[in-house]
């Protein structure tokens, strides 16, 4: 009874903080969800797709109580096994992070709230009408204000706080309900991103409801030298932002270069299109030591934590702008200005300054002091020819490379003046440094490798934030169906293995009409590559959400966008109720939308949160190879598992045999093998015959292409009866149906796992 | 079976922190006993067979003449069975890595031939650090396996590792050791 109290209790203030007296959509079963509330799914989930675990390391060493060895079946001091240690560091990395976005989210809103009022509206556009689709679904809140934000952003950090104390000693002991909350903290951080993003169109008044956002300078040669240059590095804009204001208001827009490494330079393209992008985080190193920035501006995440010993070393001016990375400097952000700068220029100091109009005024003026005294140019090929003469092919800078490439045999070409080996390199080099460190010669070589960078100058589209609802109307139905072929979503960083992979799967992809999505520093990847024509990715395709375009929805937090057109396309186009209804999305997503998510380069918790919150919402995720350091997948094996769903038609459990998707989250060694994989993660269930010929059409060309001619092996687990085989393989497919002793299968009406498992949703939920 | 003192792995980023390290192994003999001795052995390939040479031969070669020494299974991963299939060689089963080695942890699962689980994995050909990953899966979740590696570095998750070889002629010379080793032991 005390019990059932309770749960009307939370129930009651559920409602009110999501203003269950607007009537804008029945609520649903799960309003604003705590850690319980959507755990049946995830069991479900879970059920079939199992974690797979590959631990860093024998021991856990997180409390006193140990070390403690967990080998062979031993357990900690506190009781705990080795699969639930990994499970438990899994959810660890997921909060960080959801925490990051969430910050991030949470401080830009505070800064907007400041600027526009909590009651400035929400406006995307005349194309956006389903401004929040991850926090209608997840809360229940129809957000109309930048403060309704504010209801969201709270509910993330309690829900965060819970589950960061669930990994304390001598709490959760279960490694599938680890899984559950990891999965919680994925939707989390989709439900922070969103925020995050929202906040900024509003607030900063990003181009939105436009597909094709303006085409911006990408490469560090985009940068003119001969000006004073402002460097931004990190993910949040509040203070990028305000420089160019600055620059505006004092018309020095022309005579200053803004540019930036990782997210805020995205960020600042979508607010000022004259910002240049140098490229992804893998560049940082390279760029800071190369001494062309005059100020760096840092704000959070993704940020070398050595910025104030690089800076120095380059001779470049540091301002730390934001409270969560200060460096140890001096916080300069109560003293007068000019003092500031005369210290900056005169004593070559470094500053914290949180407060955004100060930081601005400061980096101009010190940029526009210190530039014409600073060397700026590339190392030429003889200075590298001569750095690189002391190098004697040791070979201990191979043994440092997380990339698992030899750096010294480039090196050593250098030093006899060939340089074809470094310039392949570049496009390896995660940009860590680790590979200085070791050299017994103390070789700058990094700085050698500047040689090996290209000086070309590519375009990449600026951020366009939400996928329009106009959009979703038109591809709604040709993705369930299947006639488009599926949605491929390139997110994240895009360090690993080789940069190029990324712009040669987005190329493969968009000429064979799927949609591809892109965000992060793998927007900035993919623009990095030219075809024979010339055109980089974003001249060759259109940015529409529609079938053979690239859309760059943006930075880090706009990957919340690609959730969020997912969840669209239930709610616009199968008219499937959203308000608190997060299973329904889900299980919508899972069975009928053929999207697929590539984390291939990615190193940063981040991406573990994001790729979670996406499998969550039932749409799988490739990893590159390095990934199983992430150390779970979700794996499915497709033989020995039940493949059972609903059909929602008939009021039926059926077993389908079909292993649609295969897996959840999957690491894949090769970017061929990844080519593969992606069709086939695209097929659903729910695909027409004409939808399933098409998507396995492409599995099947794309498999003789690189898995050297035959058919794939699992190839009769998707064809369900015979108008299922594309008609360009259908003499070999059938003759190979006939040899196995292959048999037709009914197909499912409306398949859904809703009533395959303990749920509150009745099956009527699923049908519109 | 394993040995306590640790060694440090080529590739630094994959330093063991742990308790239990493989057993260094030098000599081809010492190999080709444990493999002989195995009764359901399988051959794993990864897609650094297709871009190595030793000598005039492609490394996957030397994983087709193991093979053939013992009649052991193989398992292609990645693209591997493409060149296999140009080289004439149809493989046992295709599995991307970290799906064998799913299947692999499953004590009842039939194995690629259907005669029984494997009771001992050779890998040959990864990237070091999903090789790694890979091996300390079926450390912790497969006890009823051991695991061995062909490649020139020392993997410390695996139960049987060579060391870390400099010289690719020392490698080639392992390589073709194990070959007669296992022949002659037919």
């Amino acid at each position: 009874m005390a019990e059932i109290k309770e749960l009307t209790k939370k129930l009651k203030e559920a409602h009110e903080k999501i203003k269950a007296e607007i009537p804008w959509e029945p609520i649903g079963h799960t309003p604003m969800p705590e850690i319980p509330d959507l755990r049946s799914w995830d069991m479900k989930l879970l059920q079939t797709y199992k974690p797979w675990y590959a631990p860093f390391c024998d021991l856990c060493c997180l409390c006193t109580y140990g070390k403690c060895d967990l080998t062979e079946d031993r357990r900690g001091a506190c009781g705990i096994d080795i699969g639930t240690q990994q499970a438990r560091f899994v959810l660890l990395a997921c909060l960080m992070g959801a925490s990051a976005h969430a910050s991030h989210a949470g401080h830009i809103l505070e800064v907007l709230i400041e600027k526009h009022g909590p009651d400035k509206k929400i406006n995307l556009g005349t194309s956006v009408e389903l401004e929040a689709p991850i926090i209608r679904t997840v809360l229940g809140l129809k957000p109309e204000t930048l403060g309704d934000l504010k209801i969201a952003i709270e509910y993330v950090y309690k829900e965060i706080t819970h589950l960061l104390d669930s990994t304390a000693m001598g709490q959760e002991g279960s490694c599938l309900d680890y899984e559950s909350k990891s999965l919680h903290a994925g939707m989390l951080d989709h439900v922070g991103m969103e925020v995050g993003d929202i906040a900024q169109i509003v607030g900063f008044n990003y181009p939105t409801s436009v597909a094709n956002t303006p085409l911006v300078d990408l490469g560090w040669n985009s940068v003119d030298k001969t000006k004073p240059i402002i460097c931004f590095v990190g993910h949040n804009p509040a203070t990028s932002t305000v420089v160019v204001d600055y620059l505006r208001e004092n018309n020095l827009y022309d005579k200053v270069e803004v540019c930036g490494v990782c997210c805020t330079a995205l960020e600042t393209t979508r607010y000022y299109d004259r910002a240049k992008v140098i490229g992804p985080y893998s560049r940082q190193l390279f760029y800071i030591r190369s001494g062309i920035a005059d100020v760096i501006m840092t704000d959070e995440q993704c940020i070398r934590t050595d910025m104030p010993i690089e800076a120095t070393k380059a001779n470049s001016a540091l301002i730390a702008t934001l409270d969560k990375v200060m460096y140890g400097l001096e916080d300069a952000t109560e003293m007068n200005t000019d003092d500031v700068v005369k210290k900056m220029v005169e004593e070559k100091k470094h500053f914290a300054i949180l407060d955004p109009k100060k930081a601005a005024e400061v980096a101009v003026k010190v940029a526009m002091a210190i530039a014409p005294q600073r060397r700026k140019e590339w190392l030429t090929e003889q200075e590298a020819t001569e750095l690189a003469k002391k190098c004697n092919d040791c070979g201990m800078c191979e043994t440092a490379c997380p990339n698992l490439f030899d750096i010294g045999q480039g090196v050593n070409a250098v030093s006899k003046g060939n340089f074809d080996i470094i310039r392949e390199q570049f496009n390896y080099c995660i940009g860590c440094g680790k590979c200085e460190e070791e050299c017994p010669r103390n070789l700058p070589i990094l700085k050698i490798m500047q040689v090996g960078a290209s000086k070309e100058k590519w375009k990449i589209r600026s951020g366009r934030g939400p996928i329009m609802d106009t959009e979703i109307r038109t591809v709604g139905a040709p993705i369930t169906l299947g006639t488009i072929p599926g949605v491929v979503a390139l997110v994240g960083c895009s360090n690993f293995p080789d940069i190029r992979d990324l712009a040669e799967i987005v190329d493969e992809f968009a000429r064979r009409k799927y949609i591809v999505v892109v965000s992060g520093c793998t927007a900035m990847a993919v623009g990095m590559w030219k075809d024979a024509d010339g055109k980089t990715i974003y001249e060759k395709y259109s940015g529409d959400f529609d079938a053979g375009c690239v859309v760059n929805v943006g930075s880090c937090v706009a990957n919340s966008h690609i959730a969020g057109a997912a969840i669209k396309i239930a709610n616009i186009f199968a008219a499937l109720p959203l308000r608190a209804n997060y299973e329904v999305m889900a299980d919508y997503v899972l069975n009928r939308v053929g999207a697929v998510g590539i984390a291939w380069g990615v190193y940063s918790q981040k991406a573990a949160s994001i790729a979670t919150g996406f499998n969550r919402l039932g749409v799988p995720v490739i990893l590159g190879p390095h990934s199983s350091k992430y150390r779970r997948l979700y794996l499915s094996r497709k033989e020995e598992d039940e493949w059972k769903v609903m059909d929602a038609r008939k009021r039926q459990i059926v077993e389908t045999g079909e292993p649609s998707p295969e897996h959840l989250a999957y690491v894949c060694e090769t970017k061929e093998k990844a080519m593969v994989m992606i069709p086939k993660l695209c097929i659903r269930k729910n695909d027409t015959p004409q939808g399933r010929a098409i998507k396995l059409n492409h599995y099947i060309s794309l498999y003789k292409k690189y898995m050297g001619g035959g058919l794939p092996e699992d190839l009769p687990l998707y064809v369900r009866r015979e108008p299922d085989i594309p008609l360009v393989y259908k003499k070999e497919v059938k003759a190979y149906l006939t040899q196995i002793g292959w048999k037709p299968k009914e197909p499912v009406g409306l398949p859904t796992l809703i009533g395959t498992y303990p749920t509150k949703v009745p099956v009527d939920s699923v049908i519109h | 079976m394993s040995q306590l003192a640790p060694l440090m792995p080529y590739h630094r980023v994959n330093i063991l922190t742990g308790t239990r390290t493989a057993r260094l192994v030098e000599d081809p003999a010492e190999y080709a006993k444990q493999i002989t001795k195995a009764q359901r052995p399988l051959l794993v390939l990864g897609p650094r067979l297709l871009k190595l040479t030793l000598g005039e031969k492609l490394l996957l070669e030397y994983a087709l003449d193991i093979a053939k020494a013992k009649n052991i299974p193989t398992c292609a991963t990645a693209t591997v069975k493409s060149k296999m299939v140009e080289l004439g060689v149809k493989p046992d089963s295709v599995y991307d890595i970290v799906e064998i080695i799913n299947a692999l942890k499953d004590p009842e699962w039939k194995g690629v031939r259907k005669e029984g689980n494997h009771d001992l994995v050779m890998f040959f050909g990864f990237r070091t650090d999903l090789g790694e990953q890979g091996l300390s899966v079926l450390k912790h979740f497969a006890p009823h396996l051991k695991t061995m590696t062909l490649c020139k570095y020392y993997y410390p998750h695996a139960d049987f590792s060579l060391p870390n070889i400099r010289k690719d002629e020392q490698w080639k010379n392992f390589l073709e050791g194990l070959i007669d080793n296992l022949k002659k032991g037919e």
